[in-house]
């Protein structure tokens, strides 16, 4: 039998029972539909975290911090009672490869204004040397960065600036702002600052440096005598280059430098340990996409056996008329494989519709974990769906179709002629 | 062998097992066909005739003994050349054994379509075949739409359409009234008179019967008689 007429009366069987054909390709439709969209819009997740990531961090720094900043806190491994100090930002720059190093000083306080309170992380830092690192991100709005600020200056992020979307703001330029620490503890101290600058709408994440859109910036000075600590929590390192060579040997350098007891990334790996981590939820994503298109298989297979069971007297008369074993499974098969097709295309369609929606509902709020809403925002994420994963979808449809498909087009294809056509 | 020989059958036996008990079916049976003969096999139930229809239609294989189509000898092909020999057997089923979503036309293609021929010539010889059995205008009625006559017409187009060997009808007309029956009969005298094709009919009907020119009798499985009719 020419395959052309295997697929035609393949297609007539799948055409004569409409209803049970549509629900068991209607399984493939929502397996299929399910691993388009969420690998699609996983793509779209990563695309919009690296467009962020390479946005509003500098590939040629390095952050050397006392503790992992990427360790989950409470995660098992113990914290190390290594600190550093601000004067060791000094001994970093006498590494070759090093422009200079900026530390960072930093506390959750609790910040005050005339209108409200709020906690967010108060860090000191030099401002100039904050802004050569992170120029595009800490950029005035409004006000300015001033080259040599005065003790009392603050500069503060566009949420805390703009909290509720309104028009209301938290602080203006030219207000103060009180910062207390411990507060409620017989230690609880404040200061008050004059905000001279709004920073620009950062979006993304700061995954613990770099500006934030909540962030609130003293001066290194300030900050230090208001702590009562020159501890830090991380120095970054400006390089003369973000060439991978430049980037290892003065990473081993600091490491040596402190004995090995200290952390320094590289944004180049940080974002690597992103994408390894959106790598896993998407392989997990997958997977439980998969188990829904198993569960469909499984189905396919169900329905195909009560279809041989229903269909044997025709089997018996295709054998009757010398159709060969080959030729019955053929017709099985490719039964199949059109619900694996049609599947495929219908599902693809459908992931691709339920992505967009998925993001249109999500877009613009999107939050992730517990955190204040400003902390973790991505934006809009767009869905993307690549041809490879449109392809990908297509394959595994129709695999799982017919993967099933092998064991009842097996039997029918065994079953013995005079047998088949005996039956009622 | 004569070479005008269509279907030789030496000693044949089939035994099947029941359980653990043994029927023996047919205990050695020996008849040959020849070239545009027209041949009842008929007996009671329980005689052998669905076991010897079977083997004659390529369906099964004998347990001793020889058949052989054309010179072919079935015990000794594998599932794939029986099946082959098939396509050159023209099978009449008592219960039409129509494909109920095809058309009249599509029915008849179906062999021509599993033989791998062409779908314009197919198309061709099978509506020539529908206008032959009579049934030119009802090539595109589905058989619910079509009386039970006109189903086992469409059978018979099916049959022949492949050119076979015989024709071989398992209780052609046991499904019919008695007018219907007499025409699909007066149909199958045509097939054997005019295309002189070979026609071997298994029934239980003496009407059946009286039409063909030989008559085997089978009797628990083995012949009783095999006299030229006189009628």
């Amino acid at each position: 039998m020419k395959f052309k007429d295997t697929l035609g009366y393949s297609f007539s069987a799948i055409r004569l029972r409409k209803l049970r054909s549509g629900l068991t390709t209607l399984g493939i439709v929502i397996g299929i539909a399910a691993i388009v969209a969420l690998l699609s819009f996983t793509q779209g997740f990563e695309v919009s975290i690296t467009d962020q990531f390479q946005d509003g961090f500098s590939t040629d720094t390095l952050i050397v911090s006392a503790q992992n900043p990427m360790q989950v806190p409470g995660g098992g491994v113990e914290p190390s009672d290594f600190t550093m100090y601000t004067n060791d930002s000094e001994s970093i720059e006498t590494v070759d490869g090093v422009i200079f190093a900026t530390p960072l000083v930093s506390s959750r306080a609790t910040i005050e204004s005339d209108l409200t309170s709020t906690t967010a992380e108060v860090t000191g830092v030099n401002y100039t040397e904050f802004a050569a690192l992170y120029s595009t991100t800490f950029v005035a709005e409004l006000g300015a960065i001033p080259e040599e600020p005065a003790n009392d200056s603050v500069i503060i992020g566009q949420s805390l600036y703009d909290p509720w979307n309104n028009g209301t703001y938290f602080v203006d330029i030219g207000d103060s702002l009180t910062v207390t620490i411990n507060a409620g503890l017989p230690t609880e101290k404040n200061v008050t600052l004059t905000v001279v600058g709004v920073l620009a709408e950062v979006g993304g994440s700061s995954f613990g440096v770099g500006p934030s859109d909540s962030g609130v910036y003293l001066t290194l000075d300030t900050a230090v005598d208001f702590f009562e600590s020159d501890e830090v929590k991380s120095i970054v390192v400006q390089l003369v280059s973000d060439n991978e060579a430049t980037i290892n040997a003065v990473t081993l350098d600091i490491e040596a430098l402190f004995d090995y007891e200290a952390t320094v990334t590289s944004m180049t790996s940080l974002l690597d340990t992103m994408t390894t981590m959106l790598g896993t939820i998407e392989l997990l994503l997958t997977g439980i996409a998969g188990i829904s298109l198993l569960v469909a298989g499984v189905g396919i297979m169900n329905i195909m056996i009560v279809s041989l069971m229903e269909r044997t007297r025709e089997i018996g008369i295709l054998k009757a008329l010398g159709a060969k074993g080959r030729t019955v499974m053929g017709i099985f098969l490719t039964e199949a494989l059109l619900i694996g097709v049609i599947g495929g295309v219908v599902g693809i369609a459908a992931g691709a519709l339920l992505a967009n929606l998925f993001s249109g509902l999500l877009g613009g709020g999107f939050t992730m974990g517990g955190r204040t809403p400003s902390d973790l925002s991505f934006g809009t994420i767009t869905p993307i769906l690549t041809p490879e994963l449109a392809l990908w979808a297509m394959f595994f449809g129709v695999v799982v179709s017919v993967v099933f498909a092998l064991y009842p087009a097996w039997r029918a294809s065994k079953l013995d002629p005079v047998d088949a056509l005996r039956k009622e | 062998m004569n070479t005008n020989t269509v279907l030789e059958v030496q000693d044949l036996k089939r035994t099947y097992q029941l359980g653990s008990i043994p029927v023996h079916a047919l205990r050695g049976v020996s008849f040959q066909v020849n070239a545009g003969e027209f041949v009842s096999v008929l007996g009671p139930s329980g005689s052998g005739k669905s076991t010897l229809l079977n083997m004659i239609g390529a369906l099964d294989r004998p347990s001793e003994g020889t058949l052989a189509i054309r010179g072919t000898e079935v015990g000794t092909l594998n599932d794939n050349q029986l099946a082959e020999l098939r396509q050159r057997v023209g099978f009449v089923f008592q219960f039409f054994n129509l494909i109920s979503r095809l058309d009249a036309i599509g029915n008849v293609e179906l062999p021509l379509t599993i033989a791998g021929v062409p779908a314009e010539e197919r198309r061709a010889k099978a509506e020539q075949m529908l206008e032959k059995v009579g049934l030119g205008d009802r090539m595109h009625h589905k058989p619910s739409e079509l009386s039970g006559g006109e189903r086992q017409r469409v059978a018979v187009a099916r049959a022949l359409v492949t050119d076979p060997s015989f024709l071989l009808m398992d209780e052609p007309t046991g499904n019919l009234d008695s007018v219907t029956a007499g025409e699909i009969m007066d149909l199958v005298d045509t097939v054997n008179q005019e295309l002189g094709m070979t026609v071997i009919v298994v029934t239980h009907d003496p009407d059946v019967s009286s039409r063909a020119r030989r008559k085997i009798r089978l009797v628990d499985g083995q012949i009783d008689s095999d006299e030229v009719n006189n009628n």
